[in-house]
């Protein structure tokens, strides 16, 4: 509950495809993100009041530039009052939304420009990604000398969710096949070529019971998104994306200090959005749910009340969350098809939802979509993040 | 690949009672002296009460294994050598929760809530890591 329901609106998008370009430069994904969410607005660069770069991961040089307004001067924000950055892991997007969200309701903000751009897939190899992933939010005390990384903590999860659910490794394997369908109709996705179940489970062994094609893989990309007033946000050419409501809770630092490794925050956080919007789940059009690892986004899905729980495997069987399907999910192929490009994870989801709600999806655009819901959440599944979005005020 | 060495762990001066009983084969925690809540990891604070009357007492060294996963691909550099390797979070019997890896079992005799009871890997001079193995009946 922040208080923000009506009040603020998504009014442009921008987003550069997920991929390896060794040949470009990382502030490219920003400012190229950044240019186009500007222009998708309608408004003047000159408008941008307040430039919101989440963190880059692959080098602190190029995390300081974003830190130090390389933005702001590469695209000539001039009226550009404020530079900050705005941080905490996947769930970014979504903390950054409500803070930007607070800074226009209050005034101290007109256009906020937020923009995510990282360079995980050329920038790192595969081994330095593991290592950089070994460390990265995890206590060097406390877990770092016992070979934890984030396979492990997914399959962590994993073999526990299982065993309270019933849940099976065809289920499992099916989130990432939807995933997939949906990033077969999104030109910014990197796997874009057709998935079975079959190839999902002969796929390498990582961390048991965590197979290499349920893991996520990372990419180069940006994604932004500008933020203003309702008010201001009618006279622009898009149709506004309103923020509706907002959730969030904070569960742990130390992954194996989380209290419910199946559950963590998860109904809370939505009980507190779909409270605060007025809506619930029955009422989601589309639902963009944090996807690195397919458990997490069966968990969400489930504990945000789209169905009981232990039903949402079936549920992905079935394909009712495909293209066509009763719950279109994940929408852009997610971190696990479209690729994880770092904190934008959750900022490319905001900016999905933003666009679904925009009638600009193209070919896997969910016709009449109203309202979305989207979820976000940082280092090792620290915290759960819930934002609901509409094109009306409920 | 055998000459990364393994990552230490970065200690914290008020959780240096900890590595110490480590050395000596023993599994300490913190305890709360005002609410009696069993605490881990090592806090300069209760984080239940806030109180700062927190004790050093030896667990048991008695738990059950919350999960498990095998690591048998894609380790991080350090670890490498050792796949397959076990790590698990372990409830103790005092309430808390840890990180640690299951040694002296196949991995196929591995189970959620399993008894396993603590033993000590010594990792060099300076450190000794509890870790974990079945139960005896």
């Amino acid at each position: 509950m922040t208080g923000l329901r009506g009040k603020v609106a998504i009014v442009g998008i921008g987003e550069v495809p997920t991929g390896r370009f060794p040949e470009t430069a990382a502030i490219y994904h920003a400012i190229e993100s950044a240019r186009r969410a500007i222009k998708d607005a309608g408004i003047k660069k000159e408008e941008i009041d307040f430039v919101m770069p989440t963190a880059a991961l692959f080098s602190p040089q190029f995390n300081t530039e974003l830190v130090t307004s390389r933005i702001v001067e590469e695209l000539g924000l001039v009226n550009c009052k404020k530079n900050c950055q705005v941080f905490s892991g996947g769930s970014s997007g979504s903390c950054g939304l409500q803070m930007a969200g607070s800074l226009i309701v209050t005034g101290a903000a007109k256009y906020v420009l937020y923009v995510h751009a990282d360079r995980l897939g050329t920038g790192v190899n595969l081994q330095e990604g593991i290592d950089l992933f070994s460390t990265a939010g995890i206590s060097a005390e406390w877990e770092v000398p016992y070979g934890q990384h984030y396979s492990a903590i997914a399959a962590l999860t994993t073999t526990r969710y299982k065993f309270e659910t019933g849940c099976t490794d065809e289920q499992l394997a099916a989130v990432c096949v939807s995933n997939r369908k949906w990033a077969e109709l999104n030109p910014n996705a990197f796997f874009k070529k057709p998935l079975t179940i079959e190839e999902v489970l002969s796929s390498k062994m990582l961390s048991t019971p965590l197979r290499a094609k349920m893991s996520n893989m990372l990419f180069d990309g940006g994604s932004a998104f500008i933020l203003t007033s309702a008010e201001r946000a009618k006279d622009l050419p898009n149709k506004p994306v309103y923020v509706l409501g907002e959730g969030g809770v904070v569960t742990h630092f130390v992954f194996s200090q989380e209290p419910d490794l199946c559950r963590f925050g998860w109904a809370k956080a939505a009980k507190e959005a779909f409270g605060e919007a007025g809506l619930s789940a029955e009422d989601i059009d589309v639902a963009e749910i944090y996807d690195s690892y397919p458990v997490y986004q069966l968990i969400g899905f489930e504990e945000l009340g789209f169905c009981q729980r232990g039903e949402a495997g079936e549920i992905f069987m079935r394909g009712e969350t495909w293209p066509g399907g009763k719950i279109p999910t994940t929408t852009d192929g997610g971190m696990l098809s479209k690729g994880h490009i770092g904190a934008g994870g959750g900022v490319s989801l905001i900016v999905e939802a933003a666009r679904q709600l925009m009638g600009k999806a193209g070919q896997r655009q969910v016709e009449g979509a109203r309202f979305a819901v989207e979820t976000g959440t940082g280092g090792t599944y620290m915290d759960a993040q819930v934002t609901i979005l509409g094109t009306e005020i409920p | 690949m055998g000459k990364i060495k393994k990552p230490l762990p970065v200690v914290n001066p008020w959780a240096k009672p900890f590595w110490e009983g480590a050395r000596e084969r023993k599994l300490l925690i913190q305890k709360c002296k005002d609410c009696e809540k069993f605490i881990f990891y090592p806090r300069i604070v209760c984080p239940y009460c806030f109180s700062e009357n927190v004790e050093w007492v030896e667990a048991s060294g008695k738990g059950t294994i919350y999960s498990y996963t095998v690591v048998v691909n894609n380790a991080p550099s350090a670890f490498i050598d050792d796949m397959p390797y076990v790590v698990a979070i372990i409830k103790l019997e005092e309430g808390v929760q840890m990180l640690s890896n299951i040694v002296g079992c196949e991995p196929s005799e591995l189970k959620c809530d399993m008894p396993v009871e603590v033993t000590f890997e010594k990792l060099n001079d300076g450190f000794t890591l509890p870790k974990f193995k079945p139960a005896k009946e």
